[in-house]
């Protein structure tokens, strides 16, 4: 492994071991996932005080609750006895969480309120240090649940920067301002690097080769007639084809813009896809459908049935990208060459609104979020709190 | 012996129209397989649990035979990468029901548990399925397809790429 880890990121290619590196993968966990802000729900799955969803920030299984008081805690689904998750449904309604292993009784804002037979642990057992481990900060911007296990940092709005733009005019779509999300979850799985999924969410350059047997001529245009663009927006990636029309109501591929924010969250057309890294070489993706409470019947329809159609584990579109996944991950066993090309666009990229930008199938989203990768994976660790080094 | 007795039909013939389905699936036939259906029907595979209602729920596939047709047209057009080469399939069709006949309908339920092993990137996948059938006789006799619901024992997991025809 190189002694630094920004090394693995030039200006137009990134090497090999970031997609196939455990010890990588390792570090990815703690210097991403366990500090930067991590997608975790949309408030429409928890809307009524007591909703919950499980879901993972990084390698932890998390709870996410709606709380009485209308707020989001997101707690560790980890008993703090002897560690088995305290719940093991994708979602519902529920006051309390109880580990059946010894009955450890959590209520849904985590704190401890069940202990059987206590006074065996003896006087100095403190039931009130004991509740389930909170997500440091939770926060949420336009509907969007984000959690971060970090104290110090970046508030939401600043990590999301110029991409807030784009999520407020993705909720726009609906003239209530608000989302509903059809029940269900597509739940995928591939043998290959989370980052694979994290590229491809904002990769025009890829459509009308793997998807040629998918994407219709009519969606073909956009890329075309549009003079649409791939933009390096603070870290995440924005593929903007709004001047071919904005995001229509019933989700088509035409007009509207892809969003990838870095590191798990995937909003296009009418869904809301989140990634899971679970090892180097494991990924798991789940995505909602979003449903518009305000239109037509027949258009949510057509949003729902074009979302089954085209994606989910038997998707038109999907199954190739995940097949071209886990082609990705076998050929870059290989290390004949270390080096992928990321060079699209570098030539004919330029400022525009702030923003590096450049032409709809190049790939300067793309080296912007590898920067952010590189930023987040060489960040030197925030100093110890004055008590952890007098302890 | 009474008449609803007579027309019903015998669980032999209904076994033999499952095989004949699974075997045209195996062997690629799709086409084939597409005229089993009426141009009304349905093909649907919910996901998350069997009773969802799929215009509230997502569905892992649900097709009319207008999706369905463009489904088979991109399987058949060189460019279904998922599919290159495509999966080898055996389906194994058991504990075949008959569930109602409706005379005046001339419709009649179905009822199979279908275990489904394929073979693509060298890794062998086992689906196991409890299928349900609505058949109506066709005009030309024998029998065609008005719905064919997959309830897949996993439709609430993750699911590795399934690309090919269940």
């Amino acid at each position: 492994m190189f002694k630094n880890l920004g090394d693995y990121i030039r200006t137009d290619s990134v090497h090999r071991a970031i997609y196939t590196d455990a010890e990588i993968f390792e570090i990815e966990m703690q210097k991403i996932f366990d500090t930067t802000w991590v997608f975790l729900a949309h408030e429409a799955e928890i809307r009524q005080s007591g909703d919950y969803k499980t879901t993972y920030l990084g390698k932890h299984p998390v709870i996410v609750s709606r709380q009485a008081d209308g707020s989001v805690e997101a707690l560790i689904n980890r008993c703090r006895h002897r560690g088995p998750i305290v719940c093991q449904s994708d979602s519902g309604n529920s006051k309390f969480f109880r580990c059946p292993y010894h009955s450890w009784t959590y209520e849904n804002s985590g704190k401890l309120i069940g202990v059987p037979m206590p006074q065996g642990y003896g006087k100095s057992f403190d039931k009130s240090q004991l509740g389930l481990v909170k997500v440091t900060r939770v926060a949420e911007y336009a509907g969007f649940i984000f959690g971060s296990m970090a104290a110090e940092g970046p508030t939401l709005e600043q990590h999301l920067g110029g991409v807030t733009k784009f999520l407020d005019a993705y909720v726009a779509v609906s003239s209530t301002g608000r989302l509903d999300l059809f029940e269900g979850t597509q739940k995928c799985g591939y043998n290959g690097n989370w980052k694979y999924q994290v590229e491809n969410g904002v990769d025009p350059y890829h459509v009308g080769a793997l998807h040629l047997s998918a994407v219709t001529p009519a969606a073909m245009e956009i890329y075309k007639q549009g003079s649409g663009s791939v933009i390096a927006m603070d870290g995440h990636g924005v593929t903007d084809h709004t001047d071919f029309g904005p995001m229509p109501a019933d989700a088509s591929l035409s007009g509207g813009f892809n969003l990838v924010i870095f590191p798990n969250l995937i909003v296009l057309r009418s869904q809301i896809r989140t990634i899971r890294p679970i090892a180097v070489d494991r990924t798991e993706i789940y995505t909602k459908a979003v449903r518009l409470p305000d239109a037509p019947d027949e258009v949510n329809l057509v949003r729902l049935r074009d979302q089954e159609f085209e994606f989910g584990a038997a998707g038109t579109f999907f199954t190739d990208d995940l097949e071209i996944f886990e082609r990705t991950q076998e050929g870059l066993q290989s290390g004949a060459v270390d080096w992928l090309v990321f060079a699209r666009g570098l030539d004919r990229e330029g400022m525009r609104g702030g923003y590096m930008t450049s032409n709809m199938s190049d790939e300067t989203q793309h080296r912007g979020m590898y920067q952010n990768w590189k930023r987040m994976m060489t960040a030197v660790a925030a100093a110890p709190a004055v008590d952890e080094v007098s302890a | 012996m009474s008449d609803a007795l007579l027309v019903r039909p015998a669980r032999a013939e209904m076994e033999d129209f499952l095989y004949r389905e699974a075997r045209l699936l195996d062997t690629g036939k799709f086409e084939e397989w597409r005229a089993l259906f009426t141009d009304d029907a349905l093909y649907w595979v919910p996901a998350g649990r069997d009773d969802i209602d799929p215009l509230r729920h997502l569905s892992i596939i649900h097709d009319d035979m207008t999706a369905l047709s463009l489904r088979i047209k991109r399987l058949r057009s060189g460019h279904a990468y998922a599919q290159d080469p495509a999966s080898k399939v055996h389906r194994l069709v058991s504990n075949v029901e008959l569930g109602a006949h409706d005379e005046a309908a001339q419709t009649l339920q179905v009822m199979s548990v279908m275990l489904l092993v394929e073979l693509a990137r060298k890794r062998q996948t086992i689906h196991s399925a409890r299928c349900e059938f609505t058949l109506v006789r066709a005009e030309e006799g024998g029998w065609r397809i008005r719905r064919k619901k997959v309830n897949l024992l996993k439709n609430g997991e993750v699911l590795e790429n399934t690309p090919f025809l269940i």
